[in-house]
């Protein structure tokens, strides 16, 4: 078996043992430091590498007359969301004349929130395969909170989603939800 | 009492077999590992349920910072890298030596706006590296250089993927401006970097 050599202490100068020397080496060191590297190796490799997620955006209208005609989406097979600052998120189902403070509701970022807002607004929807998630950050919103939505439409699997920006109706309603103190290009 | 050396030989296993194993999965390990390289400035990706990993074939990164800032990181490959520099030099009346489209090829990402280019390529490699650049490259209504950086690299090879890494508390506003131009260049297929859900990734 592997060994260390045997180290005859006392024994050197005496009778000079005609038993072979065993050849073998001990590898323990050896193997400690191979799975040691392993070790280090495997999870640099694992972590390195990211992880994606898809985004396609929308072709631009080349002119004017390309442009698709304003499509008429029924207000219940869709929903708003309007992301704000300080991590906050508003959904509404209306349109211009009937968003005002009522109707536009707050919601919180997390499973609870946002995304049982969706399920059921999608549950409401008159043509569940037409529901559409209309996704509108405002200014103030961070990179996070965007990619956040995103992933909640890759949760909730809602393939029709769109990303645009909000409208002066909605943002002036969004503004006064967030209090006075919002001015209008606030940097914080 | 009994001086009777108990032979302990015993538990000594032959580890030959395990040391070839270890050795083996180490040599896959390091044949297969690449490190990553050292970011410019630090840029914490958001979270996201995405399994997908980002693939490393011919691959361009725009990194947006939490100040907003932009940098271009152009593809690997060094040969098609001088191709896209080339073609900035054209777009923005610059001619490039070839020590700078040497130093161009070695380059981790680009923060500084054409005009400052030149000198940033000619500085000393590990000052390159610590330098971080106080504007990043400009990109507004009027200056889009850094579209143009991914306009001229997918006129070199439009094979080329996209992805955006950005910060998580990069202001919309700046990432939105970086979609707005891609789509006026109709480049509209692209990746975000995301770490994984629940790992706080660096």
């Amino acid at each position: 078996m592997a060994e260390v050599q045997v180290q005859d202490k006392g024994e050197k100068g005496g009778k000079v043992r005609s038993k072979k020397q065993s050849t073998r080496v001990d590898m323990t060191p050896m193997v400690d430091l191979g799975f040691l590297l392993i070790t280090f190796f495997m999870f640099t490799t694992t972590f390195s590498k990211p992880n994606v997620m898809d985004l396609g955006l929308p072709a631009k209208p080349k002119d004017e007359t390309q442009k698709p005609p304003p499509t008429e989406i029924d207000l219940t097979n869709s929903i708003s969301l309007i992301i704000g600052k300080d991590n906050r998120i508003f959904w509404h189902q209306q349109d211009q004349a009937g968003l005002n403070d009522q109707t536009l509701n707050e919601t919180t970022m997390d499973r609870e929130g946002i995304r049982k807002v969706v399920e059921q607004a999608k549950a409401r929807a008159k043509k569940q395969d037409l529901f559409t998630v209309i996704i509108k950050p405002t200014d103030d919103a961070v990179y996070k909170n965007f990619v956040d939505i995103l992933d909640e439409m890759a949760i909730t699997k809602n393939e029709r989603y769109g990303v645009t920006d909000i409208k002066p109706w909605e943002k002036a309603i969004y503004e006064k939800k967030v209090g006075g103190t919002s001015a209008p290009a606030p940097t914080n | 009492m009994a001086r009777v050396k108990p032979k302990r030989h015993g538990v000594v296993t032959d580890m030959t077999a395990m040391c070839d194993v270890a050795f083996l999965l180490l040599t896959f390990f390091i044949l297969t590992t690449q490190f990553k390289k050292p970011d410019v400035e630090q840029i914490k990706p958001p979270s996201s349920i995405s399994e997908k990993l980002l693939p490393d074939a011919s691959l361009m990164t725009v990194n947006v910072t939490p100040q907003g800032k932009f940098y271009f990181q152009p593809v690997e490959n060094g040969s098609e890298r001088m191709q896209v520099l080339d073609n900035m030099g054209k777009k923005y009346g610059i001619t490039f030596n070839n020590n700078e489209k040497v130093a161009f090829t070695k380059v981790q990402a680009i923060g500084v706006p054409m005009s400052q280019l030149k000198s940033y390529l000619n500085m000393p490699e590990d000052e390159q590296k610590s330098f971080k650049s106080p504007t990043g490259i400009p990109l507004d209504s009027t200056k889009k250089e850094l579209i143009d950086w991914v306009e001229q690299s997918l006129k070199v090879n439009p094979g080329y993927k996209l992805a955006i890494k950005g910060d998580v508390s990069t202001k919309y506003p700046k990432v939105k401006d970086l979609f707005e131009g891609l789509r006026d260049i109709d480049f509209l297929k692209f990746w975000l970097i995301t770490s994984q859900e629940g790992k706080s990734n660096e």
